[in-house]
């Protein structure tokens, strides 16, 4: 008989044991591996949703964003606008590959359920912002020609909403303008899925804003420096720049912290497994006193024995570094919906990004905790004389 | 960068493109706006409420989809009108005792989604009609309360004389009683009433357990 085949038999001696200690490693991997997944799944997501917006720097009129939010509450007054010259002088830094400019228009709609409420518009130039925005696809249609035509592309939520299709009808109230709907985009999981696009002419015409924009959209050249750029947009005047870089590292920088104190509590029940394993094992040394005496006295070497009880060890965290890892595997939905109901801002797509790749890292950490916890134990088995512990089983 | 700052920025970046679209960005399901509020406002006398939710694709399939569109009298239309859609039925109770049913269906409209709501009692007969959204210039004529009260005290029967397609009710029936108060917004006069003819069979199908079925059968 194999010494593997030995150390699973005792193992197996005492099964309730042996099953919790393997539920607290299963529990401690679970945790690992959906805590490295939602680390790297956190940081793609947010990255693609950036990547999505199509720029990386936005140019808005001072004063706009805390207006832009008031706007909803307040019926679509407060916008801050900036002539539209400033595209002129963006343009003049070499840093700036391309930018779309963008006018916000809301209204309140006196009809739109019960008690009222906003219809947005966002006017885009056809002939940059497709370009800018190249991943969106379209379900029906297309992108507006014509930069004057009274028409519109809805996001797929919009429409959905709506019930709208290519060649229906659609109102921007009070204004009492209809708009032909062209266009139908795929699902994307952006803010892009609730818009309603407008040809910037348009709006700017239909809301008398002719000449104006409420920001800018700028895609900055790969070899730029964007904190650069930032800096000498902010020289404009009368404007406020957010780099989306930026706010991207804000928001790592608040989960950061939020991410630390789980790794610590993760830390803590690793600490805590361990624990559980060199108990359970240093117990099942201590019961088998006199059989490894026995052992021992047979011929057995004490690096014989330590093997054993090392191998015991092993085989304890291997299985449940196993089984936890599929339970992370299995369950890794019903993690990222905790972790979604959780977190105040999470981002579009999936959230934990489990591979088998951080299934094997996790397998070897737990592997790595499971020789460093048997190392105790094994010793303490090794070291057993045959005698004491045969005068023992005498008492 | 101050923190005051940087949060500002964080606060506009997602406002602009996030929370501004927040109110375009709700499900193609047609739940009510408040249910506290709306239930306690169609149904004064009731306790408390539970909310299903169901689909043809759930309940019965392809042919479950069939047997409504031939009870319409029409198919259903479009790329949001499928056999997925997901219907909110609210089972409206008076402590433990059942009184009524609300529920709502989307309908294409001239100028955007028509949400039509129906309060009804246990036999399926409306007690209040009325639309959560619609756009329109003639929205107000249409919202109006008395616009509403035509459809009080009819059901499924009535609306069986309907037609869908043709826009022809039987004549002399209750639904041919039902005048438009807008002719300009025709299309939504006529889209409110296919709304509520799908409606009111949904309601039978789902919760009503088919009670209205035998009536088109033996008619």
């Amino acid at each position: 008989m194999k010494i593997y085949q030995v150390a699973y038999k005792n193992l197996l001696r005492k099964k309730v044991r042996t099953g919790l200690t393997l539920l607290g490693i299963a529990l401690s991997a679970w945790v690992l591996v959906s805590l490295f997944g939602f680390n790297r799944g956190y940081e793609r997501a947010l990255n693609r949703d950036i990547d999505n917006m199509g720029f990386q720097v936005l140019v808005t009129a001072k004063g706009c964003p805390y207006e832009a939010a008031t706007l909803m509450l307040k019926g679509g007054t407060g916008l801050r606008y900036m002539n539209d010259s400033i595209v002129v002088d963006v343009l003049k830094h070499p840093e700036v590959e391309k930018i779309t400019p963008m006018l916000m228009a809301a209204i309140f709609d006196p009809n739109k359920g019960e008690s009222g409420g906003i219809s947005a518009f966002l006017g885009v130039d056809p002939a940059t912002y497709p370009a800018m925005k190249s991943y969106l696809k379209f379900t029906q249609g297309a992108w507006f020609a014509d930069p004057d035509a009274t028409e519109a592309v809805l996001g797929y939520e919009a429409a959905e909403l709506e019930q709208r299709e290519i060649g229906d009808k659609l109102l921007i109230p009070e204004k009492n303008v209809e708009l032909r709907v062209v266009g139908v985009l795929s699902r994307t999981g952006t803010q892009d899925d609730g818009t309603i696009f407008v040809p910037l002419r348009t709006i700017q015409k239909v809301f008398e804003q002719e000449g104006k924009l409420t920001a800018i959209g700028i895609k900055v050249k790969k070899e730029a420096n964007i904190t650069l750029v930032e800096q000498k947009l902010y020289d404009l005047p009368d404007v406020q720049v957010v780099s989306l870089a930026q706010v991207k590292e804000t928001i790592m920088s608040l989960i950061s912290t939020a991410k630390m104190m789980v790794f610590s509590i993760a830390l803590i029940a690793i600490l805590i497994a361990m624990l559980g394993v060199v108990n359970t094992i240093l117990m099942s040394v201590f019961e088998r006193f006199q059989e490894i005496g026995i052992i021992k006295s047979i011929g057995a070497m004490p690096w014989d024995v330590f093997k054993l009880i090392w191998v015991e060890t092993i085989i304890l965290c291997l299985l449940g570094g196993g089984l936890g890892i599929g339970f992370s595997f299995i369950l890794s939905k019903i993690t990222e919906t905790l972790v979604r109901s959780l977190l105040p801002y999470t981002p579009t797509g999936s959230l934990v990004v489990i591979s088998s790749g951080l299934g094997l890292l996790t397998m070897a950490m737990v592997l790595g905790i499971g020789i460093i916890s048997g190392l105790y134990p094994a010793w303490r088995a090794a070291r057993v004389r045959p005698l004491e512990s045969i005068r023992r089983e005498g008492e | 960068m101050s923190k005051p700052r940087l949060l500002g920025k964080i606060i506009f970046a997602w406002a602009m493109f996030g929370l501004i679209m927040a109110p375009l960005s709700a499900a193609v399901g047609c739940d009510l706006n408040d249910p506290d509020r709306d239930v306690k406002r169609l149904f004064p006398e009731s306790t408390g409420y539970k909310t299903l939710y169901v689909s043809i694709d759930q309940k019965g399939g392809a042919g479950l989809l069939r047997e409504v569109e031939a009870r319409l009298g029409d198919r259903f239309q479009g790329l949001y009108e499928t056999v997925d859609v997901p219907y909110t039925m609210y089972q409206i109770f008076r402590g433990k005792e059942l009184i009524g049913y609300i529920h709502g269906v989307n309908q294409k409209g001239r100028y955007g989604g028509i949400q039509v709501f129906l309060a009804l009692d246990l036999e399926g007969t409306i007690r209040a009609f009325y639309f959560q959204k619609l756009t329109s210039q003639y929205a107000k004529s249409l919202r109006d309360a008395k616009f509403g009260e035509q459809f009080v005290g009819l059901n499924l029967k009535d609306f069986y004389g309907y037609n869908v397609i043709s826009h022809q009710a039987a004549p002399g029936s209750r639904v041919a009683g039902i005048q438009n108060p807008a002719p300009e917004a025709e299309s939504d006069f006529r889209a409110a009433l296919r709304a509520t003819k799908k409606n009111l069979i949904l309601v039978d199908e789902f919760l009503l357990g088919n009670r209205h079925l035998t009536y088109l059968q033996k008619g």
